[in-house]
């Protein structure tokens, strides 16, 4: 397995300079209710990028379009310049995926279960335990290999869950509420997980915690009631006098609607 | 090909890892048991009148011909366990798709390179491995007690064949329903109602007209399963429960489609 640390932004790149996330005109629709209305959105290759908003905001709905799990009402996304909708192999080869906290199989082994998804990733043989035991090392799950996933406190469980998303090494990782649920500590250690991938691969954080993102992402995006009102570098976005009009749909002067 | 087989293996896994597995097994062993030894005490009882009856003790010839092993308990046996299993399998399905979508992890499985049909495809193969247990352990009882009583080799095969087309059939119907909502409780109430209705038509003969009645009976369980009770092998009755199963995995397998549409 490729050591993540040795990725350059550009390696991930393979869209030969093309945006690792593009969303043009993205509109979703629930019966009558909108939740994404014409979304314009390109997440560069490399970056650290979060997608804010208050909880109904979009932004799950936005991941479920990108993994292809829902299909766009108009408009299209692409990943890596491929189409979830017609491509879903090609992108769900590029990205790895952590769900909320608990989102897990409490009745298996952490090892057991990293083997299932890594197989279900296809990898085999050699090439599947050298994934397992090295996600296991990378996340500091080597003692706790043998242990139920339900027996697992919350902040390991997510180390689990992250572990999963990098076994096959993936140039795009999506993150969604990497800390929601988690004590004071177990939210450091996710954060610093999440610190240490920066700048080594595309990194598409989902959360509604400001603090986390103004740490950990280069980029952010702000949503609210499905409508795009903030895009910028996070400092800018984030950095007005309250922050969290953003939150209520008024775009500050330092973001660009 | 390795993806479903690495489906079907934490599918096993997580199968054995709760106690439902166990239970389900318990429960259908026990229950056969029950049943077949409650139907040998009555038959016990008939022989016994039969032998205080005849004054001179028991004589075979003084018994009627239809008060027999075969007659009087292995196949009213056959008879009460396919019926017993329209609500014990139901338990069994219940969890298999309703359970990763009350979870979450269907969107993390999704996520990986698991096609929707792959899915599909591990979770059939795993439960109906585990309802081909079941059955089997279930049947070995009854089996051996009648295969001196009157019952071939060919006849125990094709009675065999019948409950496990059934179980199969009750089982498909209870992974759709599982498919189709986040609760288990629901996924296995509505698993019991629609094989329940499924059963026997028999009843709507009254109230319907001959034309319906027939389509209705040609859709029923039971005189499926009775046919193959009774050693008749057609390849008419393995058609229809080989239909029942491949239309409940496109059925299971739209479930996959809609989602991604409706939501």
């Amino acid at each position: 397995m490729t050591d993540p640390s040795d990725r350059s932004p550009a390696e991930d790149a393979s869209g030969q300079g093309g945006a690792a996330i593009a969303a043009r005109g993205l509109t979703r629709r629930f019966g009558s209710h909108v939740a994404l209305r014409d979304l314009d959105l390109d997440v560069a290759p490399g970056a650290a990028f979060g997608l804010l908003g208050a909880n109904g905001a979009g932004k799950t709905t936005f991941i479920r379009l990108v993994l292809g799990l829902l299909l766009p009402s108009s408009g299209e996304v692409q990943v890596d310049g491929h189409s979830p909708e017609h491509e879903p192999e090609a992108v769900r080869s590029r990205l790895g995926f952590v769900p909320e906290t608990s989102r897990l199989y409490p009745d298996l082994r952490v090892r057991g279960f990293l083997r299932f998804a890594g197989a279900a990733r296809d990898l085999a043989g050699t090439a599947l335990e050298s994934a397992v035991d090295h996600a296991l090392e990378r996340f500091g799950l080597e003692d706790v290999s043998d242990r139920l996933v339900g027996h697992l406190s919350k902040g390991f469980q997510q180390r689990v869950s992250l572990a999963q998303a990098f076994l096959h090494d993936p140039p795009l990782v999506i993150v969604d509420e990497p800390t929601s649920g988690l004590d004071p500590l177990q939210q450091a250690e996710v954060r610093g997980v999440l610190g240490s991938l920066r700048g080594r691969r595309t990194l598409l954080l989902c959360t509604h915690d400001l603090s986390e993102a103004r740490d950990l992402c280069d980029q952010v995006a702000v949503l609210h009631r499905g409508h795009l009102v903030a895009h910028g570098p996070a400092g800018q976005v984030l950095g007005g006098d309250d922050p969290l009009a953003l939150f209520r749909g008024m775009a500050p002067e330092a973001g660009t609607a | 090909m390795r993806r479903t087989l690495a489906l079907v293996r934490k599918e096993i896994a997580v199968l054995f890892g709760s106690p439902l597995a166990y239970v389900a097994l318990t429960l259908v062993v026990v229950v056969t048991a029950l049943i077949f030894f409650d139907h040998l005490r009555v038959y016990n009882q008939i022989l016994f009148l039969y032998a205080t009856t005849t004054m001179g003790g028991f004589e075979s010839d003084t018994v009627p011909d239809y008060i027999n092993l075969r007659d009087t308990v292995f196949f009213p046996v056959m008879e009460t366990l396919g019926l017993t299993l329209l609500g014990v399998i139901p338990l069994v399905t219940m969890r298999v798709f309703s359970e990763e979508r009350a979870r979450g992890t269907d969107d993390l499985l999704l996520a990986t390179r698991l096609s929707a049909t792959q899915i599909v495809a591990g979770k059939f193969l795993v439960t109906y491995g585990f309802v081909v247990l079941m059955m089997a352990a279930s049947f070995v009882y009854p089996a051996m007690a009648v295969s001196q009583g009157g019952v071939g080799a060919q006849h125990l095969l094709s009675v065999f064949v019948g409950l496990l087309l059934h179980a199969l059939a009750v089982a498909s119907i209870g992974l759709v329903c599982s498919a189709c909502t986040q609760s288990q409780l629901i996924a296995a109430i509505s698993g019991f109602a629609v094989a329940f209705v499924l059963w026997d038509f028999s009843w709507a003969s009254g109230f319907v007209s001959e034309g319906l009645h027939a389509a209705l009976d040609a859709l029923s369980l039971h005189p499926r399963y009775g046919a193959f009770a009774e050693g008749v092998l057609t390849a008419g009755n393995v058609v229809y429960f080989v239909a029942l199963g491949a239309t409940a995995f496109a059925l299971t397998r739209f479930s996959y489609v809609w989602r991604r549409v409706a939501g």
